[in-house]
C-alpha cells in the first residue's frame, strides 16, 4: 500500500501531521495539485513537496563506542547503496546527520537529555542511560518508520550544547548509530537489523593512542585514564547490547604476530545470529561445519603475516550463531579476490563486488584487514535484506487482493 | 578589526608549527598569507577570490584548547575523588572532545583543497570539467 505524505515548508518548525492519502496501487504515484488562493498580506509561496513511498522505512541500528561519525562504516554502507552520504546542506554545520539518496544516518547523541554541563553537574557520563531521552528516541524513530518527518534535536559535539532541531524526512533506509540503539526495548523492536561493533580493550587502546597522541595535552597516561574511567559505565550499559545484535563485529589483536601492540594487523570475527528473518549468514565451504583455512599456499602467495580464516557454528549469549573469522592483512588485490571467490552467501550482485567496494575505498582505515572486509560484507547483507523486505511488502497486498 | 589582526598574530607561531608538522606541500602557498596578516582576507591565495579567514590549523585552535583544558580539569577532578561520577564524567568529556578534534582533523584534511571543494559543487564549470577519453 502506498502512503503519500505531503510536506509544506511553512510547517517546518513543528512536527507536521500531514494528511495521508492511501492509494490502492503498489506503484509510486505522483500527485499534482495546485495551491489555490491563499492570499494573506505577506504570504510567501509555500513550497509543497509530495513524496510517495511504497513502503515503510527500513531501520538499521549500529552500536559502537565513542561518538558518532563512525564514518568509515557508514561511508562503506552508504556506498554499497550508491551515492555519497553528506551532512545536510544549508543546515547546522555541526549536525551529526548524514544524508544520501537512499540512506539517512542519525547519530543517537542527538537524543542526549543532558548537555555537557548538565552531565558534569550530575556526575554522569554520556554512556549512562540517564543522560539520554529514550522516549523521544522511540517516538521519532517510530514516526520516521511510519513515514512522518520529524524535528530531531541536534547535539553539538564541539560546544556540548543541544542546538535547535533539524527536519528529518523519512528515507528508504534509516540508520541509527550511537551508544544505545538497542538499549531501550521499544526502539529495539523497531529495528529491522542491528549491528554491534565490539572493539577489544587492547585494540581500543592502540587506536586511541594513534588518534590522540597528536593532540596537544594528551599523554599515554591521560588516554589510559580516560578509557579506564569510562569502562564501568561502558560495561554496565553498552556492552550488554551485544546479546541483542543480529551481527557483532568483534575486533581483537592478531594472533599471527606475537606481542603485537600496534593494532595494525587485526583478528576480526563476524558473529552472525542464526534464524534472523531475511538474513543468511556468510559461510566458508560448508554451512554449519567448522573450517580452518589458510588461503596462502601454492595458488596464492601472501606477504607476512599472511591471512588465516576460520568458520564455525557457536553459541553467543544463549543464541545460535555462525562465526566467520579473519586474522591477518590483505596486501594485494588478488588476495582479496581469491578470498571473495571462496566465501558463500555474500549477497554480491556480481563476481568481485566486494573487492570492487574495498578498492573504491582503499584509503579508508581497515581496508587491508577484516574490519573493512566484514563491514563491506555487512553492507551487502543489509542491501540484500532491504531488497527482500521491499519485495515481501510488494507481494503482500498482491496476495491479499488475489485472496 | 584590530582585535582580529592581533588574534591572528598571536596564533601565528602555533599555526606555523602545526603547518610544518603536517608537512604538506600545498600549505606552502599559505605561508605568505600567515606571515603578513595585515594584508587582510581579500588577497588570500593570490586568486583574488574571497576566502574567509579561518585558522588554517589542522584542528581549530578552539577545539585543541578545549581538549587540553578538559584533560587538566579531569586530572584535577580525579585527584580529589578517583571513583566518583564526576571523575568519570570529566574523562568522558575528554573522550568526547578528543573524538571531535580528530573528526575536525579528518574533515580539514578532506577540505584542504579549495579547487576540489569548488568542483564538488560545480562540476560543469571550465576548471572542473573532466574528460574520460
Amino acid at each position: 500500500m502506498a502512503v503519500c505524505t505531503v510536506y509544506t515548508a511553512q510547517s517546518l518548525n513543528s512536527i507536521p501531521t500531514p494528511p495521508k492519502t492511501h492509494l490502492g496501487f503498489n506503484q509510486k504515484q505522483v500527485i499534482f495539485y495546485t495551491n489555490t488562493k491563499r492570499k494573506s498580506p505577506n504570504s510567501k509561496r509555500s513550497v509543497t513537496e509530495i513524496s510517495c513511498s511504497a513502503d515503510k522505512t527500513v531501520v538499521i541500528g549500529l552500536a559502537a563506542d565513542s561518538g558518532c561519525g563512525k564514518s568509515t562504516f557508514m561511508r562503506r554502507l552508504t556506498s554499497v547503496f550508491g551515492g555519497a552520504a553528506e551532512p545536510p546542506k544549508g543546515g547546522n554545520p555541526d549536525s551529526n546527520t548524514l544524508i544520501s539518496d537512499t540512506t539517512t544516518v542519525i547519530c543517537l547523541d542527538d537524543y542526549h537529555s543532558l548537555d555537557r554541563t548538565g552531565r558534569k553537574e550530575k556526575g554522569v557520563t554520556a554512556l549512562d542511560p540517564r543522560a539520554n531521552n529514550f522516549d523521544l528516541m522511540y517516538e521519532q524513530v517510530k514516526a520516521i518508520k511510519d513515514g512522518v518527518a520529524v524535528d530531531k534535536p541536534i547535539y553539538n559535539h564541539v560546544s556540548g550544547l543541544l542546538d535547535p532541531p533539524e527536519l528529518i524526512k523519512p528515507p528508504k533506509i534509516l540508520v541509527i548509530e550511537g551508544l544505545h540503539p538497542m538499549y531501550d526495548a521499544r526502539v529495539r523492536d523497531l529495528l529491522d537489523f542491528s549491528i554491534y561493533l565490539d572493539i577489544s580493550n587492547e585494540v581500543k587502546f592502540a587506536w586511541k593512542i594513534q588518534r590522540d597522541m597528536a593532540e596537544r595535552g594528551h599523554s599515554l597516561e591521560s588516554i589510559k585514564a580516560s578509557i579506564e574511567a569510562r569502562k564501568p559505565d561502558f560495561d554496565a550499559y553498552i556492552d550488554p547490547q551485544k546479546q541483542y545484535a543480529d551481527v557483532v563485529i568483534e575486533v581483537l589483536p592478531t594472533q599471527q604476530i606475537p606481542d603485537d601492540n600496534e593494532g595494525k594487523v587485526l583478528r576480526v570475527r563476524l558473529i552472525m545470529k542464526e534464524g534472523v528473518k531475511y538474513f543468511n549468514p556468510v559461510y566458508l565451504f560448508d554451512e554449519g561445519s567448522t573450517i580452518d583455512w589458510i588461503p596462502c599456499g601454492r595458488k596464492l602467495t601472501c606477504s607476512y603475516p599472511g591471512i588465516k580464516f576460520a568458520y564455525s557454528p557457536d553459541a553467543f549469549y544463549g543464541n545460535e550463531v555462525s562465526v566467520l573469522e579473519m586474522d591477518g592483512q590483505f596486501d594485494r588485490l588478488d588476495e582479496l579476490i581469491y578470498v571473495e571467490s571462496h566465501l558463500s552467501n555474500i549477497s554480491t550482485k556480481f563476481y568481485g563486488e566486494i573487492t570492487q567496494q574495498m578498492l573504491k575505498h582503499s584509503d579508508f582505515p581497515g581496508s587491508s584487514n577484516g574490519t573493512g572486509l566484514f563491514q563491506t560484507i555487512v553492507g551487502l547483507k543489509i542491501r540484500d535484506l532491504f531488497e527482500q523486505i521491499v519485495a515481501a511488502r510488494a507481494a503482500a497486498p498482491m496476495a491479499a487482493s488475489k485472496a | 578589526m584590530a582585535a582580529a589582526v592581533v588574534g591572528v598574530s598571536f596564533s601565528t607561531p602555533k599555526v606555523f608549527a602545526q603547518i610544518t608538522s603536517s608537512s604538506k606541500a600545498q600549505n606552502s602557498g599559505k605561508f605568505s598569507f600567515i606571515n603578513t596578516p595585515w594584508r587582510g582576507c581579500s588577497t588570500s591565495f593570490g586568486h583574488g577570490r574571497m576566502v574567509s579567514l579561518h585558522p588554517v590549523a589542522v584542528v581549530p585552535d578552539k577545539l585543541s584548547d578545549k581538549v587540553e583544558e578538559s584533560i587538566k580539569n579531569a586530572q584535577e577532578t580525579c585527584s580529589d575523588d578517583p571513583v566518583g561520577g564526576e571523575c568519570a564524567a570529566a574523562w568522558d568529556e575528554v573522550e568526547e572532545l578528543s573524538a571531535a578534534a580528530s573528526h575536525a582533523r579528518d574533515r580539514s584534511k578532506e577540505n584542504s583543497d579549495p579547487l576540489e571543494n569548488y568542483c564538488k559543487d560545480n562540476p560543469e564549470t571550465e576548471e572542473c570539467r573532466t574528460y574520460d577519453n
